[in-house]
C-alpha cells in the first residue's frame, strides 16, 4: 500500500506565527509530502485562526498538495446565535473551494489520521492501516524535513497512480472504484477528479454521476459494460454528445459511459457515398466533413446534437421531406451488447437487431460506429425568419396547410412560446433543398403570411451552414441544471381543432418552447415495418417544454385526442403508457422479444426502457 | 465642495462566477499587478452560479501580494457576526492586514430564507446590522477582559471567546441607501459603500446622502471624515466619445473621478466590468492621473491640515 503522509498545522500556531507556519506548508509541498491539514486544538480563552479561512489560505498559497480543511459542525442553523454558521452556506463554501482547488480538498476531518509528533516510521505505517492519509503535527522546518526523509524513498509503483485521499473522499457509495478495468483506468473520471465538473451535466440536465467511464475503443466499451453489469443497482447513462432529453446520459450517483472519445468521421467508399462515424461526433462535425464532397446527411435541427442518440431514435430533420430520416440512411451499425459481445448489425447480419436499433437502439447496446449512405446535396436555401402574429391559432392553422402542401424540397419547422400582450413570436426554420435562389424565395414567400416579418435571414449554403450555428461545447462542458420537462407527439394532420387547442395551451404560459416539425415526403416512402420507428405517416412532430412538469401535463393532456404516438427523443414522461405511444403494441412485442434475446437482464434502461419481462397484456390494460 | 481628505483607493468589483473561477482569480491578480488597491466580490450565497464569497476572498488574498480584499458587501443575514468576525480577523492576520469588511443588512429575502436564514423587514435588518457590528468589534477586541456577552433583539450570545485579533484596524464599510441605513453608517461605520447605479439620481444624490451620513456622525459625536465614502461603478467602459459617467475616453474618466473626489468626498472608486484590460488601464492610467489632480487641488485648499500633520 502506498501511504500518504502530511503535516498538521494548528490554528493557534497559525495565529501567532502566520508567515512562518504557512511557509511550512509550502515546504511540505516542495518536499513531496501529500497533504497539509489544519487542526483546531485551541483551548485558550482567545481563539486561534478560523480553521476554514486558514485552510483556504493554504490552498491558495500552494498549488498541488492536498489540503485538509475541517468544515465546522452541522448543527441546525440558529439565526440568533452569532457563532452558528449556516450549514447550507458552509456546504457552498466547501463546494467553492473544490472548484478553486480541484481535486485537492478533504473537508471531512474523519478523512485523515493524526499521528503523535514524535511518530516513528512504524507508527505511521500502523496509522495508515486505516487506508487514510496520516498527518504529523509539525512546528519547524526540521520537523517537515524529517517527515520528508521518510517518504523520499517511497515506492510510487509504476503504472496507474492511486488517487489521492482528497479525490477518494468524494467517492459515492456502491461503486467498486478500485475495480475499474485496467483498460479504462487511465481515462475514468471520479467525482473528486478535476475534469469531473465538465462531465457531470448534459445540455438540459444537471447531474452528479458517481463515475464516468470513458472508453476509446469497442473493446473498452465492452469492458465498461462489464463493469456496469457488476453495478446493476445503479443508474446507467450512455452519453454520445450529451444532448439527450429522453435519454438520461447523466444521473446522480450512478454510472455514465461517455463515448466522447469515439468521434471520428471517415469516408469508407466514395463511389457509394458510404461514411462511417463514431457516436460522439456531432451533426455539426458530420455536416462539415461531408460538405467538401458535396454530400449531406440529414439530422435534426441543431448541430450540437451527437450522432449516437439521434441515429438510434429516428432523426426528423430539415432535410427529411426530401431525404428521409437519418435512420433511413443507416447501412450498418457496430454494437457492443449487454453481454460484452461486439456485433455488426445490417440487413444481412442480425437483421432483427438492425431493425430494432433504428428507432429503439438505446435498449439494445452501445453503438460504437455507424455506417451511413449519404446523399448528394448541393447548396440549399437556409432561412431563419421571425414573424409576429396577433392570432397564433390562425398562424398555426395556416402553417399546417402550407408546410404540408409544400413540395418535398421544402421543410419548414415552427417554434413559438407564450404570447405576450396578445402577440406571439413565430420563428420559422426552413431548408429549401434547391440550389436556385429564385425557387428558394418562391417556396418561402407563402409562409410570410403567418405574421408580420420582424427578422429574416436567408442564405444559400451547404447543409454544413445549417448545422454550423450550434455552439461548441467548451472545456467547461455542458451547463444544464435540474430536469427538463418535455412532451412529444405525432400530429397526423394539423386540424383547426388542434390549432385552437394548441393556441390555448400556449396562452396558458405553461409552455416556453413549442416546436412543430413538418414531416411527410420521403419519410413516408419507407414502409412502417422496415424500422422500429414506425410513425411514417404523420404530418408533424410536436415538442413542448415547460418549467413545471405538473403544469405542463395539465395543459398537454387536453390535446391528446389530436395525437397518434410520440417521438421518444423529446419525451420525458416515464409512465408506462408512453412506451405504447412510442411503439405500437405489435412493435413493442417484437422489441420485447428481441430485448429478451439481446439484453435479458435489462442493462440498458436509461431511455424508454423496454422491459424484457414486461407483460404485453398489462400494458394494454394500462392503456385502456 | 466636500472632501473628507482620505487618500484615494482604486479597485475592481469582480463577479464571482463559479464556472469561470480561474478568470475571477486571474482578474484579482491582474488588479494586484496593475497597482490597484482593492478587489471586491458581491456576496449572494443563495445564487447558485456564484462562488462562496468568504472562500473566494481568502483564496484570492493568498494568490495576491499587495491588494486589499473585501466583500461588496457581505450579507449579514447569512454571515453570523461572530463567524464573520473570526474569518475576517483570520484573513487579516494571514494577509498582513489586507482585509476590509464590507457589510450590508441583506436583500433578496427569499434567497436568504432558502439558505436557512430568517426574514427580516428593512427596519429590523438595520437594527440587526447595528447589533452585528457591535458583536464583530467585541470579538476583535482582545484587550477587553472576559468573554463576549451580548443580549440584543436579534442576536444573543453568552461567553463567546474573543479573537483572533486582526493585524490592523479592519474598517467596516456599510452598503447603505435608505435613511435608517445611512444613519447607521454615519453612527458606527468606517465607510459607506454604495453602487452609483442604485442611487436614486446617480451622482446628483451624493450631497443629500452625504449630508445624512454627516448628520448621523455629528449626532454620535464623530467626525464625518471618520466615514470614508466609497463607490461602485458597474456600467463602465472606455470609448472614444464621452457618453456618460465612466463611459468615455480616459481623460473624461480622470476628470469625472477627480470631480467626485474633490466635489463629493468620494475617495474610493471600484469598477465592475470583469475586464482585464480595463483593469490594467484603470491602474496604469486613471489612478495616477486622478491622484495627481487631487493632490494638487488639496494642497492650497487644506493648508491647516497639511501643517497639522507635518
Amino acid at each position: 500500500m502506498v501511504m500518504e503522509i502530511g503535516i498538521a498545522l494548528d490554528v493557534s500556531r497559525l495565529a501567532h506565527a502566520p508567515q512562518e507556519t504557512v511557509a511550512l506548508a509550502r515546504l511540505a509541498e516542495e518536499r513531496g509530502l501529500d497533504l497539509v491539514v489544519v487542526t483546531d486544538g485551541t483551548a485558550q480563552r482567545t481563539t486561534g485562526l478560523d480553521p476554514w479561512t486558514a485552510a483556504v489560505w493554504l490552498a491558495g498559497s500552494t498549488s498541488r498538495i492536498t489540503i485538509g480543511a475541517p468544515a465546522g459542525g452541522t448543527s441546525p442553523p440558529d439565526p440568533t446565535d452569532p457563532e452558528a454558521p449556516y450549514p447550507k452556506v458552509q456546504a457552498k463554501a466547501e463546494d467553492s473551494l473544490d472548484i478553486l482547488a480541484p481535486g485537492r480538498i478533504i473537508s471531512n476531518p474523519a478523512g485523515w489520521v493524526v499521528a503523535p509528533p514524535d511518530a516513528k516510521p512504524e507508527d505511521l505505517a500502523g496509522a495508515a492501516e486505516s487506508d487514510l492519509p496520516v498527518v504529523v503535527p509539525v512546528h519547524s522546518r526540521e520537523d517537515v524535513e524529517r517527515l520528508a526523509a521518510l517518504v523520499a524513498g517511497r515506492d510510487d509503483r509504476a503504472g496507474v497512480r492511486r488517487r489521492p485521499a482528497a479525490v477518494r473522499a468524494h467517492r459515492k457509495p456502491g461503486i467498486d472504484y478500485d475495480g475499474v478495468p485496467a483498460s479504462l483506468a487511465e481515462t475514468v473520471v471520479e467525482p473528486g477528479d478535476p475534469p469531473y465538473r465538465a462531465l457531470s451535466s448534459t445540455y438540459l440536465r444537471g447531474g452528479g454521476p458517481g463515475l464516468v467511464l470513458r472508453p476509446r475503443t469497442p473493446a473498452e466499451v465492452s469492458d465498461a459494460i462489464g463493469f456496469a453489469r457488476r453495478h446493476r443497482h445503479l443508474p446507467l447513462g450512455i452519453r454520445s454528445a450529451g444532448h439527450g432529453i429522453s435519454g438520461r446520459s447523466t444521473n446522480r450517483g450512478g454510472l455514465v459511459i461517455d463515448l466522447g472519445a469515439m468521434n471520428t468521421i471517415e469516408v469508407v467508399d466514395p463511389a457509394r457515398r458510404l461514411v462511417r462515424t463514431g457516436p460522439a461526433a456531432t451533426w455539426k462535425q458530420v455536416a462539415a466533413a461531408l460538405a467538401p464532397h458535396g454530400w449531406a446527411l440529414g439530422s435534426g435541427d441543431y448541430g450540437g446534437v451527437g450522432v449516437g442518440g439521434l441515429a438510434t431514435a429516428g432523426g426528423i430533420g430539415l432535410l427529411s421531406r426530401n431525404h428521409g430520416l437519418t435512420i433511413d440512411h443507416l447501412r450498418s451499425v457496430d454494437l457492443v451488447l449487454a453481454d460484452g459481445r461486439q456485433v455488426q448489425a445490417s440487413r444481412e447480419q442480425h437483421p432483427e437487431l438492425f431493425w430494432a436499433v433504428r428507432g429503439a437502439g438505446a435498449n439494445f447496446g452501445i453503438a460504437t460506429s455507424f455506417e451511413f449512405e449519404v446523399d448528394e446535396v448541393g447548396e440549399v436555401g437556409w432561412a431563419q425568419l421571425a414573424l409576429v402574429s396577433t392570432d397564433i391559432e390562425q398562424s398555426l392553422r395556416r402553417y399546417g396547410e402550407l408546410a404540408s402542401a409544400a413540395p418535398r424540397d421544402t421543410t419548414v419547422f415552427l417554434v413559438t412560446g407564450q404570447p405576450r400582450d396578445g402577440l406571439s413570436t413565430v420563428q420559422l426554420f426552413a431548408v429549401v433543398d434547391n440550389p436556385d435562389p429564385d425557387i428558394v424565395v418562391a417556396r418561402l414567400t407563402p409562409f410570410l403570411e403567418l405574421g408580420m416579418l420582424a427578422r429574416q435571414q436567408v442564405v444559400m449554403t451547404p447543409y454544413a451552414g445549417v448545422m454550423g450555428s450550434a455552439a461548441d461545447v467548451g472545456p467547461d462542458g455542458q451547463h444544464g441544471f435540474g430536469e427538463p420537462n418535455s412532451r412529444s407527439a405525432f400530429v397526423p394532420t394539423l386540424t383547426p381543432e388542434f390549432a385552437r387547442d394548441a393556441a390555448a395551451m400556449l396562452r396558458s404560459g405553461a409552455v416556453y418552447f413549442f416546436e412543430l416539425r413538418a414531416m411527410g415526403g420521403a419519410i413516408a416512402d419507407v414502409a412502417p415495418d422496415d424500422t422500429a420507428f414506425t410513425h411514417r405517416t404523420p404530418a408533424f412532430q410536436l415538442a413542448a417544454m415547460g418549467q413545471n412538469d405538473k403544469r405542463l401535463t395539465a395543459v398537454w393532456e387536453p390535446l391528446r385526442r389530436h395525437f397518434d404516438g410520440l417521438y421518444l427523443s423529446f419525451e420525458t414522461d416515464r409512465s408506462p403508457q408512453r412506451l405504447l405511444d412510442a411503439f405500437p403494441a405489435p412493435v413493442l412485442e417484437r422489441l420485447r422479444a428481441l430485448k429478451r434475446r439481446y439484453d435479458p437482464d435489462n442493462l440498458f434502461r436509461d431511455n424508454f426502457n423496454i422491459d424484457p419481462t414486461g407483460d404485453p397484456a398489462a400494458v394494454q390494460e394500462a392503456r385502456a | 465642495m466636500t472632501d473628507y481628505g482620505h487618500d484615494l483607493l482604486f479597485g475592481v468589483f469582480a463577479t464571482p462566477v463559479a464556472q469561470q473561477a480561474r478568470q475571477v482569480v486571474d482578474l484579482a491578480v491582474t488588479a494586484d499587478r496593475a497597482g490597484l488597491d482593492l478587489v471586491s466580490f458581491q456576496d449572494h450565497p443563495y445564487q447558485p452560479s456564484f462562488l462562496d464569497t468568504s472562500t473566494l476572498l481568502a483564496f484570492t488574498a493568498a494568490r495576491t501580494e499587495r491588494i486589499h480584499v473585501n466583500a461588496n458587501v457581505a450579507s449579514l443575514p447569512l454571515r453570523p457576526p461572530a463567524v464573520l468576525a473570526r474569518a475576517a480577523a483570520s484573513l487579516d492576520i494571514l494577509s498582513g492586514g489586507r482585509f476590509a469588511l464590507g457589510i450590508g443588512a441583506g436583500a433578496f429575502w427569499d434567497g436568504i430564507a432558502a439558505m436557512g436564514g430568517r426574514r427580516l423587514s428593512a427596519a429590523q435588518g438595520v437594527t440587526a446590522l447595528g447589533e452585528g457590528i457591535e458583536i464583530i468589534r467585541e470579538i476583535w477586541d482582545t484587550d477587553a477582559t472576559g468573554a463576549v456577552n451580548y443580549d440584543g433583539r436579534y442576536y444573543s450570545v453568552k461567553g463567546a471567546r474573543r479573537g483572533p485579533r486582526p493585524a490592523h484596524d479592519i474598517p467596516i464599510w456599510v452598503g447603505a441607501y435608505k435613511p435608517k441605513m445611512l444613519a447607521l453608517t454615519g453612527g458606527v461605520g468606517d465607510g459607506w459603500l454604495p453602487t452609483i447605479e442604485y442611487l436614486p439620481r446617480g451622482a446628483d444624490s451624493l450631497p443629500e446622502l452625504n449630508a445624512r451620513i454627516d448628520a448621523a456622525a455629528h449626532d454620535a459625536g464623530r467626525d464625518p471624515a471618520a466615514v470614508r465614502r466609497l463607490m461602485n461603478f458597474m456600467n463602465v467602459q472606455f470609448s472614444s466619445a464621452p457618453r456618460g459617467l465612466l463611459n468615455g475616453p480616459s481623460e473624461a474618466w480622470v476628470d469625472q473621478i477627480a470631480e467626485l473626489a474633490l466635489g463629493h468626498g468620494v475617495s474610493a472608486f471600484i469598477i465592475g466590468g470583469d475586464d482585464p484590460s480595463m483593469t490594467q488601464r484603470f491602474g496604469a492610467e486613471i489612478a495616477p492621473a486622478v491622484r495627481a489632480i487631487v493632490e494638487r487641488e488639496r494642497r492650497p485648499a487644506a493648508p491647516d491640515r497639511t501643517q497639522g500633520e507635518a
